[in-house]
């Protein structure tokens, strides 16, 4: 394409933590009405190199033009100043605000010196029916779940009238039926000649929205072409180095002793008379869209949300959620879908984050010893392959997203529980390593029998992972599959 | 057997980070102090000499007791204003005892004291669920009204119970003995006990906390506890130096205790913080102090660069927060 017109180039860009490099000399150039996918391995440098375009981080070294000038880095005014507007994988909300006022954070219309309500509520509604998003203005942020509140940054980018829009890892927890909605809010703004680069682990979507593909492999650039241009496989033969073992559906098994059991469970609002149970060393996946309360029903069995009515049973025993802290001590472990509120532990080392749950089996007389929790970072960080360049003493909010993400689900595996729950427990975590977590979580509940109940929105991952899938749909269990039945066109026609 | 990768990522980090050892946080505190104690021994001839080491101590030993636990609330995202004026009380209320019932009843009662104002504070904050600080500031202000009730708003003399402020085993005094005790149980708990793991735990993500299992109400009532009967033994030792209860003997501890912990690099926004730090603060907010009395300063301009001091270390705290920001 000759005519496009160039809003922003990144030349040869390095960027250094602590004097290790992780960004080796990445060339980036957005143009207007183009969507640039950006692809690559969990802690590959997607983040790092959009950080730097967007002004959040500066490079070590590189330049970066923009209409005939040449410089060394943006700072965030400049950023904004350059129309430059970028959601970030994390959340990055006020969650004790309003929908309303989330979207218009920092940027409140106002007359007179005074917050203009009634323009701001109407801009909001706006724009929240331009995605078609149904939520109250009103509600607070923080009540909402991980892939709503995602939305309304979403919302927040597009009130801003971006020249350039980033999105990191934007769907990683919206439904399908809202990834779509998105999809057509971009094809709405390229036609507008916004330029946008758009971070996903999720390969079907690349074919979808993109007009170039980039492949980023340990910070180093590998593949750039038209997206028309490039297969699947090249693009996953690129993100790896080499291609990827073909996955099937796994062969199914479970031991013969129930481990959980609800009956008649009902919160009161999201979800109402659910009844299933869990095997010894059998995974169940709860399948359903965001929002149909597969992940409120993990949240009631570990006591995180109050039920209205219905029994759990672990073992046989009436088991009455009281608190996380009860549920833990009854070997009930819990990964949570938000994991900065309430999975990681952000200015603590790995080691420790990965270990925190297990302390109280570690403990001798009131002791826990560094041997020990290095013992566990050795174990899970060959398993899943966490990539942490500074070992286990590196803090986890400086690993990459989906490193995080890991490091948390082994925290669970260390600790030994026999009931797992796991809340989309592959967020954010990239296609190769998404494969071994499968084999992993599989495994674990093997070996050792656990019971894993997963909340997913994921068909593929269902037909991975699950031994025993059931469709939720509005709050209620619409359809059970088993064996060789859980394929996902079936999942997927149950769920709606 | 899934094995993936060759975890060679993860080990090559460890040993590249072994060689460029980072220069330890402590390390511009020693920095401080070490200038500090040059300047002052150039203005005063009296400041390098033993027994005035000694005598700076003495004092910070006092303010060092209330600091250990205190160090625990700070780092577990909590803070105690009351161990000032429950240092009052509890000198006062000793020397009342000591005087009519004698020394034995006189520490039970200051111990009692301590017990029941630490599960009061624990209380309302872990189960009422009110503020720490908006707490501890309202036992600020009643308990130093108790402490000038209990004296009819005069000292009161105490007889016979000197030997725990001054007393000199082994040649050094009680207090310095009794805090080095207390500074070493305090930093091996903090950071090999699954109690003070948890105390990092909570400061560093509350809701986190819960969801793996940390029973952070019961981590946190202990630590108010121990920080009020801290407090209590602190006023105690001071009672015994000055031989009497004096309601005014507390004003400003808090302040000093809060100075020191920052300025030794715990974080007020929690998760952050080591007993070392607080020590070496400690000393700096002890060796300023004796360097202004050396020098003959009013004490009135001892108070201002005490509460100067906290500002710049809080200054620090914000600062050294900025800093790792933009670095990562
Ligand atoms: N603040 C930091 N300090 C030190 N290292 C960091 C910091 N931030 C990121 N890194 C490292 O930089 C590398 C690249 O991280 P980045 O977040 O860019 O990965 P990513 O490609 O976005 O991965 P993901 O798909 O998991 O989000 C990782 O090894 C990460 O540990
Ligand atoms: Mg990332």
């Amino acid at each position: 394409m000759s005519n496009t017109t160039e809003l922003i180039r990144l030349e040869g860009i390095k960027k250094s933590y602590n004097s290790v490099e992780v960004l080796h000399g990445v060339d980036l150039t957005v143009n207007a009405g183009e969507v640039i996918a950006l692809l690559g391995e969990n802690g590959a440098g997607k983040s790092t190199l959009v950080k730097i375009l967007a002004g959040d981080i500066f490079p070590t070294e590189g330049v970066i033009k923009i209409d005939n000038s040449e410089l060394a880095g943006l700072d965030v005014y400049q950023a904004r100043q350059l129309g430059i507007r970028m959601i970030f994988q994390e959340l990055n909300d006020a969650p004790t605000l309003t929908v309303a006022e989330n979207i218009f954070l920092g940027q409140w219309p106002t007359s007179g010196g005074r917050i203009a309500w009634k323009e701001l509520k109407r801009k909001a509604q706006e724009v929240l029916d331009r995605l078609e998003v149904d939520i109250p203005l009103d509600a607070i942020a923080g009540s909402l779940r991980v892939g709503e509140r995602q939305l309304i940054e979403i919302a927040r980018a597009l009130i801003q009238n971006a020249k350039i829009l980033v999105l990191d890892e934007p769907t990683a927890a919206l439904s399908n039926v809202e990834v779509e909605r998105l999809f057509k809010v971009m094809d709405q703004l390229k036609a507008q000649g916004v330029g946008m680069v758009y971070i996903t682990h999720r390969l079907d979507e690349v074919t979808r929205v993109a007009d170039r593909v980039q492949v980023l492999r340990d910070g180093n650039p590998v593949l750039n072409e038209f997206a028309k241009d490039v297969s699947r496989d090249a693009l996953v033969t690129a993100m790896l180095g080499h291609a990827a073992v073909k996955n099937a559906r796994p062969e199914v098994s479970k031991g013969h002793t129930v481990a959980l059991e609800v009956k008649g469970l009902s919160d009161g609002s999201v979800f109402n008379d659910i009844s299933f149970n869990v095997h010894e060393g059998e995974v169940v996946c709860l399948f359903g869209k965001i929002g149909s309360g597969t992940s409120e029903i993990l949240e009631s069995i570990f006591g995180l949300r109050t039920i209205t009515s219905g029994e759990i049973d672990i073992y046989s025993e009436r088991f009455t959620p009281k608190s996380p802290q009860d549920s833990v001590s009854k070997k009930i472990g819990y990964l949570p879908a938000d994991r900065q509120r309430l999975g990681s532990f952000a200015i603590r080392s790995v080691a420790e984050n990965l270990s925190v749950a297990s302390w109280a089996r570690m403990a001798k007389a009131g002791f826990v010893r560094k041997m020990d929790e290095e013992a566990a970072y050795g174990t899970w960080a060959d398993a899943l392959s966490i990539s942490a360049r500074r070992g286990p003493s590196q803090e986890i909010a400086t690993l990459s997203g989906g490193n995080q993400q890991k490091v948390l689900l082994g925290r669970w595996f260390e600790a030994r529980v026999n009931v797992l729950l796991l809340v989309e427990p592959t967020r954010g975590v990239d296609v190769g390593a998404r494969r071994d977590i499968y084999e992993i979580i599989r495994k674990q509940a093997k070996e050792s029998n656990m019971a894993v109940l997963v909340a997913t929105s994921d068909y593929e991952e269902v037909v991975l992972l699950a031994d025993r899938a059931l469709v939720v749909s509005r709050g209620a269990i619409s359809a059970e599959f088993t064996d060789d039945l859980v394929q996902a066109n079936k999942l997927i026609a149950a769920s709606s | 057997m899934v094995k993936l990768k060759s975890g060679s990522t993860a080990q090559g980090g460890e040993d590249g980070a072994k060689k460029r050892r980072k220069i330890p946080d402590s390390a511009p505190l020693v920095g401080v102090l070490l200038f500090m104690m040059v300047l002052f021994s150039i203005t005063s001839e009296y400041f390098f000499q033993i027994d005035n080491f000694k005598n700076v101590l003495a004092n910070a030993a006092v303010t060092g007791i209330v600091c250990i636990p205190s160090t625990f609330l700070i780092i577990s995202g909590q803070i105690d204003l009351s161990v000032g004026s429950a240092a009052a009380v509890s000198g006062m209320l000793l020397a009342q005892v000591v005087n009519h019932h004698g020394v034995v009843l006189g520490l039970l009662s200051v111990l009692i004291f301590g017990l029941i104002l630490g599960c009061f504070n624990g209380f309302i904050v872990t189960v009422i669920g009110v503020n720490a600080l908006i707490t501890t500031l309202g036992g600020l202000g009643f308990l130093y009204g108790v402490a000038l009730l209990i004296g009819n708003g005069q000292t009161l003399g105490m007889k016979n119970f000197d030997w725990l402020g001054t007393a000199q085993p082994i040649d050094i005094p009680l207090p310095i003995l009794i805090f080095t005790v207390l500074a070493i149980i305090g930093s091996i708990t903090l950071r090999f006990t699954k109690f003070g793991r948890s105390i990092y735990a909570i400061g560093s993500n509350p809701n986190a906390a819960r969801v793996v299992g940390i029973r952070s109400n019961r981590v946190m009532f202990m630590t108010f506890i121990l920080s009020s009967v801290a407090a209590a033994l602190a006023g105690a030792v001071l009672a015994s130096q000055l031989s009497s209860g004096d309601p005014n003997s507390g004003l400003g501890l808090e302040l000093q205790v809060v100075t020191a912990i920052v300025l030794g690099g715990a974080s007020l926004a929690g998760g952050r913080g080591t007993i070392l730090g607080t020590v070496l603060g400690l000393l700096i907010v002890g060796v300023l102090n004796n360097g202004l009395i050396l020098m003959d300063v009013p004490t009135f301009w001892q108070r201002i660069a005490q509460g100067l001091m906290l500002i710049v270390a809080v200054s620090f705290d914000s600062i050294r927060a900025k800093l790792n920001n933009t670095r990562s």
